[in-house]
């Protein structure tokens, strides 16, 4: 069979690295990714095949619940008539299983005379937010919207 | 670790590597975006307590 393809045609390229991770993936394995992502900082990523970056996200955001713990922040839980802590009780949860360890396993309060309990609760509420991002950063990449 | 300007540095520092790693991929963009988000943040804070300072602290808030 005679080859058709004019010698000057340049080859097409190969599909990019980008473009290939940009395909979306089936909707199981997107909400696996954001389940992944809430349950365990970084761990979505690590689902993802971005196993270096889902290693740094855990380690900031765990470093950043460990400061707010040792400077025993407020650790939110909804209040009757105080609709500000349902706000922050859910940024929070955001850090997923670790919120639930401190709550129920080792049952951390914080502690309101603290000296750093302000800054021990900007410490913890920004985890739990930071991890909020990264599921919805897992869920833009397992549905193709992110490289 | 109780230090008002440690506390900030260490806060703008995770909050920084963290954007940075979350809306960068290349080395050099990352370290753009670093460098203006922690001096940001740094920065702005000094200039705001710096702002401040002219007001008198009012009483403690009381310990329930």
């Amino acid at each position: 069979m005679p080859d058709t393809a004019s010698p000057e045609a340049p080859p097409a390229p190969p599909p990019s690295q980008d473009a290939q991770a940009a395909r979306p993936l089936p909707a199981a394995q997107v909400v696996m990714a954001v389940a992944l992502a809430w349950l365990v900082p970084g761990l979505g990523h690590v689902y993802l095949k971005r196993a270096v970056r889902g290693l740094i996200f855990f380690a900031l955001v765990m470093i950043s619940l460990g400061i707010g713990c040792s400077l025993q922040g407020n650790l939110y839980r909804p209040m009757q008539g105080q609709w500000l802590s349902y706000l922050a009780t859910f940024g929070e949860i955001g850090t997923g299983v670790p919120y639930f360890v401190l709550r129920y396993g080792l049952h951390y309060d914080g502690r309101q005379e603290a000296a750093g309990f302000e800054y021990g609760t900007a410490f913890l509420l920004t985890s739990g937010l930071m991890n909020l991002l990264l599921v919805l950063d897992a869920w833009d990449i397992a549905s193709g919207q992110k490289e | 670790m109780l230090s008002h300007f440690l506390l900030m540095v260490v806060y703008a520092l995770l909050v920084s590597l963290f954007f940075t790693t979350l809306w960068r991929r290349e080395r050099r963009a990352q370290i753009v975006l670093f460098l203006q988000l922690f001096f940001g943040m740094v920065g702005g804070g000094l200039i705001v307590a710096w702002l401040m300072y002219p007001f008198p602290p009012g009483p403690p808030a009381p310990i329930p």
